[in-house]
């Protein structure tokens, strides 16, 4: 097989039929500019889908594949925080399996404060800009005579 | 394997380039290999290491060598030779955004303020943070919140002073101020690095489950 | 007489404070006592008896580590954090307590000496929150300094029961300090605080051992004006300052020395700031002044130059609001106003907290414009020798000498409101050095006993007379070193001049029959920072003549004590204010010049006893407000009469030439010519009738007596705590 190097044929046609046949496979090169077989093992709140084949070696074992609505607007903060440290090799645990997470979950609390993920707004109208989060120090007289005297709350 | 072995620009040939930086390279990684003894100066009374470009070898043969690789082109052909090898090897390079590298639990990325289960921000208002950064990157003000707790009003890191040192993490009290796992918040404009504490609380509260597993991924050490 | 609370009556005495006792026989100073020498650490010192080990280990710079020990309290001996190694001794003794004895060796930095203080300081973190990240006093702590110099490099601390530490529920002493007692580690300087130099008892401690607590025993406030030195002292962050609380951190802010002007001391003063903002006001050791002391107004009225600013020039517009203009619009309106003006209709009135340079400005410029008319708000009698000579308007005596005096006498003065910190160092010659005093006006309390001689001004005229047949004159005149203090607020009424008079006799009457002839016994106790300054540059004290010749321009310098209304000024008067808080007079005001607080400006003051001193820049000024002489100085180029000084030296110069007293910084200058002060006054004794009132008589009218303090949301609080402490039972 290694001789002829038929296995890297057999590969090819398992791609193509893990992607879903051959013009699904010429998108998918289209877009992500490679092709590769793994195993699925799960997706974000986004859609995105995250697989994984240590075939490849360290650093290419893991991917995502973003969810087709980004199309070529795919960005690398589309991957969630539940999934970043998996993608990133930090864990090895997905997020339904990762303790801290579990029991952050488990607070009822919790979900009243955190906040949907978001990607990197840079460009975008819902950019942050910066402002100022105090108030000003001086107080300046509005021009009535007598000043207000009483404490301020 | 061989293909590319063979076809490798061999040291010599980079020995005979231009920068004395790659003779001197070449000369102390390889010596063994090129056959050839170190070269010390002064030549009578040894003191140093001779690192400079050699002058080339004036024997015929070295002479017919080098004329005929400039005539028959064979630099060129091994260069491509490389190229052609490459392009049926395994890429060394990841594929991001797709793929991306490993990272530790430890990474010192962007900051990001955190709350505690119930949703109270940790921050008190030590201002440990602030006089440990070696770059002067926070601002706090503080005062008495109408419940009387100590609470900031003013957090600000600009993170374009910032230098990622981690000193902040380590002096929050409460685990208040960390340095979260995402590194790709480049912005468009100078103005967006310059964090106020709303933007850093929100940073905490999108990141948290990541910040959280990171935490507890590295408690046994700290 | 046993005055001294009896905590300090049982402990040793220190010999500074036993000289006194000794002194009170009145044959003079006794001989001082022979020294003799012991080691601390193997290095000599030589002492006088009665000197404990830790003033001896102060002489040789060895620090002794403590807590409750307070160089200007009394000794306690309670944190034990003092303890020393004393050769042939059995078990270390208490430094601050013990007194050295000949020939001692004493021990400083052996294992013993240091096993003790790790012991001591692991007894006092047995119960201390370990709250350091939210507690104020963080890094100005001395719990944990020692603990980091002294303490322990490890922990014995642990709470296997999950018992938790002591906690004691926090006090409500008023809006000026937030307690956090379960910080408190007893050393009960608070307490001995209250008792001995603010002479309020409400202090103190209840329960014991573990259960011990330091507070008020009912819960009230702490009614005195000096109870922000608690804070000072407060070695762990029990005690902290409530309007400052959590603002800042020591080592964030910037410490620029200046001086108050919300008293007529001008007490040192530090202030703390960071970005551009005010943030506290601490006091600055000046042993001739305020010792370490600083009076609750000048301390925590800084909030108040953040409230109320002029920051823009106004005009009024065509309705009659004022509105924002630029800097040139509203300099070429004054400056038309000004011209349009003949000469002797201009005025110029100077507030209580005008600094030299501006006045000088001012009275320049409106001297040249060929006026006389630069007044000063208070009054003070020009008949007789008026302001001719220095020493008719100052405090004579100076603020330090007043420990000195054996007898002191009053009048319509009450020191505890006026001058806070004077009134502490009465109390301090009271307590230590059993001084007595009289007072005349109506019954006010001063923290301390006195012979109340009346509320009439004729009981002045028959002490001056020497017809009074009350033993205050007796006292008066066997003293050796006796004070007369008379209050600005006399001189307002009409029978000031002869209320004066009277007092410059009877002090001179006094001060010729002494044996000291350096002592001086006339005191005039002003009531602003400004006016001692004022006098000297000739500024005519008092407003009222000008005012009924009709002025038609009036120049406010800072004048908003109300002594210029619209109704007094004709119909079409101009009135240009310039100053740095909106109140009175910006309110009345046609144009506003914005000017620069204290805090913003390098200026000079003279302060009661005539000492001149500068404030420094610490803030700039907000929004387009200048320093004030600056502003004078436009303004004179732009009405055509410009003043030759472009810079603050040059300035100063011009000062220096009106009198050098007002640029010798730091110093006062003895003054004399008293007997012509009196000769020229001789003819003003005429019968007096009134009463002798004075303005200020409770806590509650100390707080708000100027326009920073008035502008002060935390003097406001004051106010109403003290007004609800009154309606309280206790």
């Amino acid at each position: 097989m290694s001789f002829l190097a038929l296995d890297k044929w057999a590969r090819l046609f398992r791609i193509i039929k893990q992607n879903g046949g051959i013009f699904k496979t010429t998108y998918k090169l289209w877009r992500f500019d490679t092709l590769k077989e793994g195993t699925f093992v799960g997706s974000d709140m986004f859609g995105n889908k995250y697989y994984e084949n240590n075939f490849y070696f360290f650093g290419r074992n893991r991917w995502v594949e973003y969810h087709p609505r980004f199309a070529w607007e795919y960005d690398a903060t589309h991957v969630t925080a539940d999934w970043y440290g998996w993608l990133h090799n930090k864990t090895d645990n997905r997020p339904c399996e990762d303790c801290a997470k579990y029991y952050m979950n488990c607070n009822e609390y919790v979900n009243n404060w955190l906040m949907p993920f978001s990607e990197n707004l840079t460009g975008t109208e819902k950019a942050y800009y910066p402002w100022s989060t105090v108030n000003h120090h001086i107080c300046v007289w509005d021009g009535c005579a007598m000043c207000n005297r009483q404490p301020k709350k | 394997m061989s293909l590319a072995k063979i076809f490798s620009v061999s040291s010599r040939v980079r020995a005979s380039g231009a920068s004395s930086l790659v003779v001197r390279h070449a000369q102390y990684s390889t010596p063994a290999q090129e056959g050839k003894t170190e070269k010390v100066y002064p030549p009578t009374a040894p003191g140093f290491k001779y690192v400079n470009a050699e002058d080339p070898n004036m024997t015929m043969k070295a002479l017919t060598d080098r004329a005929a690789q400039t005539l028959f082109w064979t630099e060129l052909a091994r260069g491509f030779a490389v190229t052609l090898a490459h392009i049926f090897k395994e890429p060394a390079t990841i594929n991001y955004p797709f793929e991306k590298g490993p990272l530790s639990p430890r990474f010192r990325g962007e900051h990001a303020l955190r709350r505690y289960p119930s949703g109270e921000e940790r921050c008190i208002a030590c201002k440990l943070c602030e006089a440990i950064c070696p770059a002067q990157a926070i601002t706090i003000e503080a005062e008495e919140r109408k419940d009387g707790s100590r609470r900031t009003t003013r957090y600000d890191i600009d993170m374009t002073k910032c230098i990622y040192c981690g000193f902040c993490q380590e002096a929050c009290p409460v685990d208040a101020i960390v340095e979260g796992p995402n590194f790709e918040f480049s912005t468009e404009t100078h103005e967006e690095l310059l964090y106020n504490k709303e933007k850093l609380l929100s940073n905490g509260d999108k990141w948290e489950s990541e910040i959280a597993s990171n935490i507890r991924a590295d408690h046994l050490y700290r | 007489m046993l005055r001294q609370p009896l905590t300090r009556a049982l402990t040793l005495s220190s010999p500074v404070r036993a000289a006194p006792l000794a002194a009170r026989t009145y044959a003079g100073p006794p001989p001082p006592p022979e020294k003799f020498e012991v080691f601390i650490d193997d290095k000599p010192v030589m002492v006088v008896p009665g000197t404990t080990i830790l003033q001896a280990a102060a002489q040789v710079g060895v620090e002794i580590p403590r807590f409750c020990y307070h160089e200007r309290l009394a000794v306690a001996g309670n944190c034990r954090m003092c303890l020393v190694e004393v050769e042939k001794s059995p078990k270390p003794a208490a430094a601050c307590a013990m007194p050295i004895m000949k020939g001692m060796r004493v021990k400083t930095n052996s294992d013993l000496t240091r096993k003790a203080r790790e012991g001591v300081m692991e007894f006092l973190l047995v119960n201390h929150p370990l709250d350091c990240p939210i507690c104020d006093q963080g890094g100005e702590c001395d719990l944990q300094d020692q603990s980091m110099a002294f303490g322990s490099d490890r922990s014995r601390f642990t709470d296997i029961h999950f018992s938790g530490k002591r906690a004691v529920e926090d006090k409500d002493v008023g809006p000026l300090i937030k307690t956090i007692m379960t910080r408190c580690i007893h050393c009960t300087r608070c307490i001995r605080f209250a008792s001995e130099v603010a002479g309020v008892d409400d202090f103190g401690t209840t329960g014991r051992g573990t259960d011990m607590q330091v507070g008020t025993y009912v819960e009230k406030m702490f009614l005195s004006e000096l109870s922000g030195n608690i804070i000072d002292l407060c070695p762990v962050g029990a005690l902290t300052s409530k309007p400052y609380s959590f603002a800042a951190r020591p080592w964030e802010t910037r410490r620029i020395d200046s001086v108050d002007v919300l008293d007529p001391l001008g007490s040192n003063i530090v202030v703390a700031t960071r970005t551009n903002e005010v943030l506290r006001i601490l006091p600055r050791t000046n042993e001739e002044i305020n010792e370490e002391w600083l009076s609750d107004k000048s301390r925590f009225a800084c909030d108040g130059l953040k409230r109320q600013r002029l920051v823009t020039p106004m005009m009024k517009d065509s309705a009659g609001n004022l509105a924002p203009v630029d800097w040139e619009d509203a300099m070429v309106a004054a400056a038309r106003a000004i011209k349009d003006c003949p000469p002797n209709k201009l005025l110029a009135v100077a507030g209580d907290l005008a600094d030299a340079e501006s006045l000088v400005a001012l009275k320049d410029l409106v001297n040249r414009l060929g006026s006389e008319n630069t007044c000063t708000e208070q009054y003070f009698p020009l008949d007789g020798a008026g302001i001719d000579f220095r020493s008719s308007y100052l405090f004579n005596t100076k603020i330090a000498n007043i420990e000195e005096a054996d007898y002191i006498l009053l009048i319509g003065a009450n020191t505890r409101f006026e001058a806070p910190l004077l009134n502490a160092r009465i109390r301090k010659a009271f307590v230590h050095k059993e001084t007595d005093i009289a007072f005349i006006g109506p019954k006010v309390d001063l923290t301390y006993d006195y012979t109340h001689v009346g509320d009439s001004a004729s009981v002045v005229k028959d002490l001056a007379t020497g017809s009074s047949t009350h033993e205050v004159l007796k006292r008066l005149e066997s003293a050796r070193h006796p004070v007369v203090i008379l209050g600005a607020d006399q001189l307002k009424t009409p029978e000031g001049a002869a209320i004066l008079a009277y007092t410059q006799e009877l002090a001179l009457r006094l001060q010729d029959k002494l044996e000291d002839k350096n002592w001086k016994v006339l005191n005039v106790l002003q009531r602003t920072a400004s006016q001692a300054a004022a006098l000297d540059i000739g500024y005519q004290p008092g407003v009222g003549k000008a005012l009924q010749d009709g002025p038609q321009v009036v120049y406010l310098l800072g004048a908003d004590s109300g002594v210029v209304s619209r109704d007094q000024l004709p119909k079409d008067a101009v009135v240009i204010y310039q100053g740095h808080h909106g109140d009175v007079g910006a309110g009345m005001a046609d144009i506003v010049l914005p000017g620069a607080a204290y805090t913003e400006k390098r200026a000079t003051y003279v302060n009661a006893e005539g000492r001149a001193q500068q404030t420094l820049v610490a803030v700039s000024p907000p929004g387009r407000a200048r320093e004030d002489w600056k502003i004078i100085r436009a303004l004179s180029e732009v009405v055509g009469e410009r003043l030759p000084y472009d810079s603050l030296d040059e300035v100063r110069d011009r000062l220096a030439e009106v009198s050098p007293a007002l640029v010798a910084y730091g110093d006062v200058q003895d003054n004399n010519y008293f007997a012509q002060a009196r000769a020229l006054s001789q003819s003003l004794q005429k019968p007096v009738s009134g009463k002798v009132d004075v303005q200020l008589k409770q806590l509650e009218d100390y707080f708000m007596t100027d326009t920073i303090s008035r502008a002060s949301p935390t003097m406001a609080k004051c106010v109403q705590a003290v007004l609800k402490q009154k309606q309280s039972q206790y």
